[in-house]
């Protein structure tokens, strides 16, 4: 096995650890799948390595096929235009005709919509019928994080370039990428958070997680913060701007930490919090909510504390119980415009994932869709952005039966990543 | 005549990403040939079924050997090609065969072990995959992707969307909860 791995786990861990490996490598490849796997990697070889001869005999046969989809489409739809001579008038008035005219009219859903994928950003365009793809000129490097503004007018984009980390700021056109760090030696970046005001970001590196780094938007300024833990993701500000939250671990635990900035006075919030998007601030910043997994108790738990008070409430529970394949995880946490609501997925696998409303006036918990993942509301509160099957969908959430609508395909991206580091996040609306 | 096995001994000495950076489809026999192993372990552990897990395999190589042109050796080479496993993994998992049940699957040939040995180990195995199927999700794929197919605490980061401090944390925990939460014996022999 891996030896630097080994030498990186406790006595206890490397003997568990050990009794693993050993049963994996009973795992052996048969010589008979390795031979047939091989012959047909060879037949496919050959086939990808052939000059492109034919090739006018190919085109010619797909051009005669797209003119026989094309002919029995235009028949089929003759056919149902005679049959049913009002129903094209009709839709134009069904609830999904008006959504969709309204989203692409501008009149709801207002603002930019981004997504990263594949470690590639992209935005929607103006009409919200295709996205964007930003960093053409792939100066970003390979994406890892996107987070707008506190105004929403400014987009912060995290990517590295062969282990050299940098930040970019677009506006909501997306129209000029403008360097914060370009090729810094931080290292490989992770994260970026806006300060309140909106005047400095703050982000980390994997070179050494115990500090932060603190710099005004133009770049100047770059201070080091120790923190005294290890940083694991997604640092926000508290509201007073005097401390940061964050995902990470102390020398016994994993959880929510917060450090303040001035004297690195340590407070866990929780060590039941197991990834870096179930926390969030509420808009108004008085209430931090965030997801507890209680693994033993086989339980998830959305909770709201008081910040300023020290007071808190469990909203609601979820069971996570020990079935099927493997025991699920909730992302993506984030609080309504208005503060009433709460929104999450929660799931097992990419394909096997749900999401979640929380109301605060404690009427419980609502499953919106099922299949789909990366939760997003836009700044006005109708509409719920989505991800499911690498497609963006919107959800009006003004109707009660509404029909979810195809915004656009997930950018293609640079390379495969994991889903879970697939986001969405609406901007601030354009004024013209 | 050029064929995808002799390739192989072209690139003897040279790293993954200079691989497939450079010499693209001609090296994929090497990379092939590296990380076979690596890629059928983990579609074995996750699926308990060596037939499902040769299937995957294929299916994953096959993926790997179209697309090997839009690797960018922006990561290591390994991370890239677990990031096909996982998809074909999961893609596997959509629909109609949610779950292999262990009990019926297990089929790990080794030829040259002692009958009682062999039947000892599987039933270890056995008991190490039906454990991690009890584990969070995340954490049973850091497992996975560390201790089956060897991946370091960095690739299995870019695998999982993680930092490699992270991946550490997902390695303690997962291993914590396997000897906590499940009756599985990882107590080492000493003799």
């Amino acid at each position: 096995m891996n030896k630097d791995i080994l030498n990186q786990l406790t006595a206890d861990e490397q003997n568990a650890a050990l009794k693993i490996v050993e049963a994996a490598e009973t795992m052996q490849v048969s010589p008979t799948f390795r031979w047939d796997l091989e012959t047909q990697l060879m037949e496919k070889y050959k086939t990808q390595r052939q000059p492109t001869q034919g090739w006018f005999t190919k085109f010619a046969g797909t051009l005669g096929w797209a003119f026989l989809a094309i002919g029995v489409l235009f028949l089929l739809s003759w056919t149902i235009r005679s049959l049913v001579p009002n129903l094209s008038a009709a839709s134009n008035t069904t609830p999904m005709n008006s959504f969709e005219q309204n989203v692409r009219a501008g009149n709801i859903c207002r603002g930019p919509l981004a997504v990263a994928h594949n470690y590639s950003v992209a935005l929607t365009n103006q009409a919200k019928t295709g996205f964007i793809t930003l960093d053409e000129q792939e100066s970003i490097g390979e994406l890892r994080s996107l987070v707008w503004s506190p105004d929403g007018k400014q987009l912060a984009i995290v990517g590295n370039t062969t282990g050299t980390g940098n930040i970019y700021l677009t506006d909501s056109t997306g129209s000029s990428l403008q360097p914060v760090l370009a090729n810094s030696e931080l290292g490989y970046l992770m994260d970026a958070a806006w300060s309140h005001d909106g005047q400095q970001l703050l982000t980390w590196s994997l070179q050494n997680n115990t500090i932060v780094h603190v710099m005004n938007t133009d770049g100047t300024g770059l201070t080091e913060i120790q923190l005294g833990l290890q940083m694991f993701g997604t640092p926000q500000f508290t509201p007073d701007g005097e401390s940061i939250i964050f995902y990470g671990a102390d020398s016994t635990s994993a959880g929510l930490f917060e450090v303040s900035l001035d004297n690195m006075q340590t407070r866990t919030i929780s060590t039941m919090v197991e990834d870096e998007s179930n926390y969030a601030w509420s808009p108004d910043g008085t209430r931090l909510a965030y997801i507890e997994m209680d693994r033993d108790l086989v339980k998830a738990r959305i909770i709201v504390a008081e910040f300023e008070a020290g007071s808190q409430a469990v909203l609601a529970t979820l069971p996570i119980l020990k079935s099927g394949y493997s025991i699920p995880d909730s992302a993506n946490l984030s609080w309504s415009p208005d503060g009433t609501s709460l929104i999450f997925d929660l799931g097992r696998s990419v394909t096997d994932r749900a999401i979640y409303l929380v109301h605060m006036d404690g009427t419980g918990l609502v499953k919106l869709a099922d299949s789909v993942y990366a939760p997003a509301l836009s700044a006005d509160g109708d509409c719920l952005a989505y991800i499911s099957n690498k497609q963006v969908f919107l959800l009006d959430l003004t109707s009660k039966n509404a029909t979810p609508l195809f915004l656009a395909d997930l950018p293609t991206g640079r390379s495969i990543a994991d889903y879970r580091l697939d986001k969405l996040q609406w901007g601030a609306e354009l004024v013209p | 005549m050029t064929t995808l096995m002799n390739i192989k001994t072209q690139y003897p000495t040279m790293d993954d990403a200079h691989l497939a950076q450079q010499a693209r489809t001609e090296a994929f026999a090497e990379l092939y040939h590296r990380h076979l192993t690596s890629v059928f372990r983990y579609h074995l552990a996750h699926t308990g079924n060596t037939k499902d897990a040769e299937d995957l395999t294929s299916q994953t190589f096959m993926a790997a050997l179209e697309g090997i042109d839009s690797y960018r050796g922006t990561g290591p080479y390994i991370a890239w090609l677990m990031g096909i496993a996982s998809r074909t993994r999961l893609r596997h998992f959509r629909g109609s065969r949610p779950e292999v049940p262990l009990d019926a699957a297990l089929q790990i040939p080794t030829p040259s072990l002692p009958t009682d040995k062999a039947a000892f180990q599987r039933l270890q195995l056995d008991q190490i995959l039906g454990a991690l199927k009890h584990i969070s999700s995340d954490r049973a794929e850091a497992l996975i992707l560390c201790f089956f197919s060897e991946l370091n605490f960095a690739e299995a980061g870019l695998v999982l969307g993680k930092s490699e401090a992270a991946v550490k944390m997902l390695i303690s925990r997962g291993l914590q909860d396997l000897r906590t939460r499940t009756s599985l014996p990882l107590e080492v022999d000493y003799e």
